[in-house]
């Protein structure tokens, strides 16, 4: 057989298994680290090839269902290792695959010690998330769900900041109650459909034929678990503790990728099994996303640390991704899933920004610094674009996804429906209440950017040196895709758009169907 | 030909871009690139725009509209495009003309900047917004532009980034822009949500589509004209915007604090072109205003009390840029205005002739500003006329057509909305006149105080180079005549009503000089000239002659002089809610609710009860078997007991 053909049948177990053996080669070279992030390097960029083989050759985004399945027996017929993906899945895909070459770039300052562990457990990371994002099996889905948890672990407790104990035990617990919540939806929706296979195909079906209790029991499993990871008010307060202490390219791939295994799961399992459950819960939904919207501005302008205003900025624009999703549109759908992949971008180049910084004055704290582009301008335009992105200028990838979700979310059926009785519709005046948050966003990103580059220039700072190349790259590149995504959305919509019509489409059906029985 | 011209307008907008483009990546290091690419792209601009005006003027019923979708989910589409109508082809000329001037200006003005490439990527990066905004053919891609002005205008305001008040400015701008952006956000949603239905089968929000939409919307009964979610509400909620963008009362404080920037930016953005978008979008989206007579009253009353407010101020400020930003406030307030009280073209045709002599009285101060070593204070300056006698020229030109002089722009386009105010609302008449022997009396002032009597500063004070005078003279010449196609003086009478109007009746289709005599001896023409004679005057005896009204108002009436020259107070009023109320607000929620509830209570709260209980189990956990079968047994005990007692 030839190897093209092979590959294509192949492409996402490769993906899969690629890092681990990466992993594994890595383990084995010796502890220098040029060595040890060319070689993570090269594997990263294999991967991103292939992931774009996988778009562009043989994948057709018009098809809703599933394309490259491979399904092989495991422990017997009930779980299988089953892998394929779908528009929404490929997306994400393809942003861990842009953050990870990305990522191993912006490492090369931190992983001075012990780089063998550390791009190894890079590596690890990169597997279960890919695994995350492409397992069609529940089980293998969990499995690599947990995985994560230990190389993140890691991550943060052997390279993280001072007070990196209390952070990465508190990313443990909350990660390992998710996991908990989530093993306990996944066998109760296994045992109560008597289902014999933890296909997830065959169990969004059978869910939605569950009794009430069942559907509702395992959606507010769910629920939780993926509102942790999100992470959704009031399990934020693992994120800014650990973005604080994880060293910046952790935080840019934490920030980037890890949160969107949360979106993710929103999307796939809970609109994807149990709509009416989601719609049951509508109203509670909406209020905790505008919670977090405008909730997660305040909080970041009231903070003195960069790094934990950008975390609090990630609950707020998280918040989109929960109002998109119970907006039960095509266009909130659509502008959910949008705010994940430009969120991934921005916060990861944020990140990196902030970084920088911290590499050379070692120290957060916005009250340190001061014009700081006498000695940085190109860090002060970079930044500009990077914040303008962030607080959704038009033009920029931040627009579209929170735009598509206001229209979504506005002109919601669902949310008029919710409120027959009232004077008022309740969807839009949160809707409304969210506006607020685009103005609060301008202000702390504003603030951010006036405090720390503007004014008067801090002396103290005088010897530091702009960004290096290889800095400018990773900024280069985010910001480049940002710049390409906001300017012509359809580049990415045109990917998983039909999917998630379809997922929007299958959600109105059964909210149909169980409002006739 | 013509209709080559109009298929390629977009070309008009395209150029600036690439241009700006350019210079950001590849030519930053030379200033002589820099200004050749920006100047010659708006240069090509301004020839195109004059091309596509003309052509539309030939034949104004072809309305050129091109929409290519931008974003598609399920039924929800969005489209980017390109409108020409008349409205449009006026403000391209517009635009691409101050665009023009200002950037030659600039030439000589920044030429000693180390920025200098960097402004003319920021200016032709403006200029390709303001020209998209134009350009749109539907109110969301309005939405875009909009917000991409306001960033380049946030970029230009903080241009000398090292000054605190510039960077206190540009986050102050750019806020209080966003305010009135998330209002118009929701007013478009409501449109978008009352409609969603209609725009299945058309270009959505498109500006075109609008009349239709409200008629549908009005005879439907789709949506009450007045109420909580009404018609009203949501012309009001789109008005935020402008407000903003226009700093209209009570989102003006931005504007006084832009000057700040650069002097180019403050005569391109803040006088000519980004702060009349707001006027602008009101005009685009009038089918909806017209709808309400409630939403049309608030307009007028908003930008009447715009102009009288701000006009106020300007009375008494010392600093020559912030006169004239309140005078630029007050003006747009009476452009509002006249748009509220249902003069369309007037509104329009004062926007125009605004910008002309708006851009250069700035201009002019600019060139002022630097002849006098960066001295803004008026105090500091005086008898400029024989050291500067371009710049006095102009100025003088560009006072007498913003105070009303006969003949001179500003005195065809003002009258045009004071007749009207006399025709549907009589305060509003008085205000607006009250308005302008105020612009009369505080412009003469400036004048005065600028250029006559005795130098009273330090600097040797001397004529620019042409760089900066040639576009001073070149702007002078529309503030002279552009008002004329306005006016009953030329042959066929009011052109520009006859060009850009919504459907109202406009009687200026005779001409002559009779008509014109006739116009002029009526109380709505009398009183402004009465106005303009006895502001100028004033002005005259008082900054001239010494007549010490000053001091009579310094001493005798304090608390009115105070309160203009520190703005009625309005900065202090926001600033202290902002910082004693609001901001301590937040930090106490986020305290109260993330430290002590989440992290204090549960998370730290959870902790101590797993040890606590992991403490306790220490003496339970035996390890005795039988000590746990007794628990288990109790337990089931108990749970059996309790169950039956349930059911019973």
């Amino acid at each position: 057989m030839d190897l093209g053909s092979f590959f294509l049948q192949h492409a996402l177990s490769t993906i899969v298994i690629l890092p681990i053996i990466a992993a594994v080669i890595i383990a084995f070279l010796p502890d220098r680290e040029p060595l040890c992030r060319a070689l993570a390097l090269i594997f990263s960029l294999n991967i991103l090839l292939n992931v774009f083989v996988i778009i562009f050759s043989k994948f057709d985004p018009t098809l809703t269902s599933l394309q490259y399945v491979e399904s092989y027996r495991w422990f017997g017929d009930t779980i299988r290792f089953k892998l394929g993906v779908d528009g929404l899945s490929v997306s994400m895909v393809l942003l861990m695959a842009i953050l990870l070459p990305i990522t191993i770039i912006a490492s090369e300052p931190i992983a001075k010690q012990k780089p063998k562990f550390y791009y190894s457990m890079l590596m690890l990371v990169t597997t279960s998330v890919i695994g995350v994002f492409v397992a069609q099996d529940l089980f293998l889905f969990f499995l690599f769900w947990e995985l994560e948890l230990i190389p993140m672990y890691f991550l943060i407790a052997i390279w993280g900041g001072k007070n990196r104990a209390y952070a990465s035990m508190k990313f443990l617990i909350y990660t390992f109650v998710a996991g908990a919540l989530m093993f306990a939806a996944v066998l109760l929706l296994y045992f109560g459909s008597h289902s014999t296979t933890f296909d997830m195909e065959v169990l969004a079906n059978l869910s939605k034929t569950l009794p009430h209790s069942f559907k509702f029991a395992c959606f507010v499993l769910f629920f939780l678990c993926f509102i942790i990871k999100l992470p959704s008010f009031p399990f934020h307060t693992w994120l800014p503790d650990a973005h604080v202490e994880a060293p910046t390219p952790v935080s840019m791939l934490l920030a980037g990728i890890l949160l969107k295994m949360g979106g993710y799961g929103l999307y796939r399992i809970c609109a994807g099994f149990f709509p009416t459950i989601l719609a049951e819960l509508g109203v509670l939904i909406l209020i905790l996303a505008t919670v977090n919207i405008v909730g997660g501005a305040v909080a970041c302008l009231v903070q003195d640390d960069m790094k934990k205003i950008i975390a609090y900025s990630s609950v707020s624009h998280m918040g989109f991704v929960l109002l998109g999703l119970v907006s039960l549109t095509a266009a909130g759908f659509s502008g959910g899933i949008f705010q994940m992949f430009s969120h991934g971008l921005i916060s990861a180049a944020l990140f990196m920004l902030v970084g920088t910084l911290y590499e050379r004055t070692h120290t957060r704290n916005v009250a340190d610094y001061g014009g700081m582009t006498k000695y940085m301008p190109k860090c002060f335009y970079i930044f500009i674009l990077a914040a303008m992105a962030n607080l959704a200028l038009p033009a920029l990838s931040g627009f579209v996804g929170e735009s598509l979700v206001f229209y979504g979310a506005f002109s919601s059926p669902f949310f008029t429906e919710l409120s027959t009785g009232l004077h008022f519709n309740f969807g839009q005046i949160c809707t409304m209440f969210c506006s607020i948050g685009v103005i609060l966003t301008a202000g702390y990103m504003l603030l951010l950017l006036k405090k720390v580059f503007m004014g008067p220039e801090n002396t103290k700072w005088a010897g530091l040196t702009d960004l290096r190349t290889s800095e400018l790259v990773v900024l280069g590149t985010l910001l480049g895709l940002v710049v390409l995504y906001g300017v012509y959305p359809m580049a990415l919509t045109k990917i998983y758009e039909p999917s998630s019509d379809a997922l929007n489409q299958s959600a109105q059906i059964a909210r149909l169907t169980d409002d006739q029985t | 030909m013509s209709e080559n011209i109009l298929q390629n307008a977009w070309l008009i907008a395209a150029l600036p871009l690439i241009s700006a483009l350019l210079i950001i990546f590849f030519f930053n290091f030379s200033r002589v690139i820099s200004a050749t690419l920006s100047i010659g792209a708006v240069a090509y601009g301004l020839i195109h725009s004059l091309l596509v005006l003309n052509a539309v003027y030939q034949n104004p019923e072809r309305v050129l509209e091109v929409n290519i979708p931008w974003i598609v989910a399920g039924n929800f589409k969005l489209f980017v495009g390109y409108l020409v109508d008349p409205l449009c082809a006026m403000m391209l000329v517009v635009v691409t003309a101050v665009s023009l001037f200002v950037q030659i200006y600039t030439h000589g003005y920044m030429k000693e900047d180390p920025g200098y490439s960097r402004f003319y990527s920021y200016l032709s990066l403006f200029t390709f917004s303001m020209l998209g905004l134009v350009f749109s053919t539907n109110l969301f891609q309005s939405y875009i532009f909009w917000e991409l002005v306001g960033v380049c205008s946030f970029l230009l305001i903080g241009f000398w980034w090292y000054k605190p008040s510039a960077a206190s400015a540009c986050v102050k701008a750019f806020v209080v822009n966003r305010i009135g952006d998330a209002g118009l956000l929701v007013g478009i949603l409501i449109l978008y949500f009352v409609s969603v239905s209609y725009w299945d089968n058309h270009t959505t929000l498109a500006f075109s589509e609008l009349k239709n939409v409200m008629k549908v919307l009005v005879d439907g009964n789709v949506l009450p004209v007045v109420g909580v979610l009404s018609i009203t509400t949501m012309a009001l909620l789109i008005l935020m915007g402008p407000m903003a963008k226009s700093a209209q009362f009570p989102l003006h404080i931005w504007l006084p604090d832009a000057m700040e920037g650069p002097t180019p930016i403050s005569a391109l953005i803040h006088a000519a072109t980004m702060v009349a978008a707001g006027v602008y979008l009101i005009a685009r989206c009038y089918p909806i205003y017209v709808s309400s007579d409630v939403a049309m009253n608030i307009v007028a009353w908003i930008g009447a009390i715009t102009a009288i407010f701000s006009a106020s101020i300007a009375l008494s400020q010392y600093d020559i840029k912030r006169t004239l930003a309140y005078s630029t406030c007050s003006q747009l307030g009476l452009m509002v205005m006249a748009l509220g009280l249902g003069a369309y073209s007037a509104g329009l045709f004062h926007l125009m002739t605004h910008a002309f002599f708006k851009a250069m009285l700035f201009l002019c101060s600019g060139s002022v500003i630097i002849a006098c070593h960066h001295e803004q204070d008026m105090r500091e300056m005086g008898g400029l006329k024989k050291h500067m006698p371009i710049t006095s020229l102009c100025c003088l030109i560009g006072v007498l057509a913003i105070s009303g002089f006969p003949l001179l722009s500003g005195f065809w386009s003002k009258d045009m909305i004071i007749a009207a105010a006399w025709e549907h609302n009589k305060t509003l008449f008085v205000i607006a006149s009250i308005t302008a022997f105020m612009t009369a009396f505080y412009m003469f002032r400036l004048y005065f105080m600028t250029f006559s009597g005795k130098y009273r500063g330090h600097a040797h004070p001397h004529e620019c180079t042409p760089a900066i005078t040639t576009p001073l003279i070149a702007l002078a010449i529309p503030s002279i005549f552009i008002g004329f196609l306005g006016s009953p003086l030329i042959p066929g009478g009011d052109k520009f009503s006859a060009f850009i109007h919504y459907g109202e009746h406009h009687a200026h289709h005779e001409w002559g000089f009779g008509v014109f005599m006739h116009e002029l001896l009526s109380i709505q023409g009398l009183v402004p000239l009465f106005t303009f004679i006895v502001g100028t005057v004033l002005a005259y005896m008082v900054y001239v002659k010494g007549l010490g009204l000053n001091n009579f108002f310094k001493d005798k009436l304090t608390p009115l002089y105070k309160g203009s020259f520190n703005k009625w107070y309005i900065d202090e009023a926001y600033y202290g809610v902002l910082n004693k109320v609001i901001m301590p607000s937040y930090q106490y929620l986020w305290k109260i609710i993330d430290r002590v509830i989440i992290d204090g209570f549960f998370v730290n709260g959870s902790a101590f009860v797993a040890s606590f209980v992991g403490g306790g189990l220490r003496y339970i956990e035996t390890g005795r078997g039988q000590f746990y079968a007794l628990v288990m047994f109790a337990s089931v005990l108990v749970g059996v007991v309790v169950s039956l007692f349930r059911f019973k």
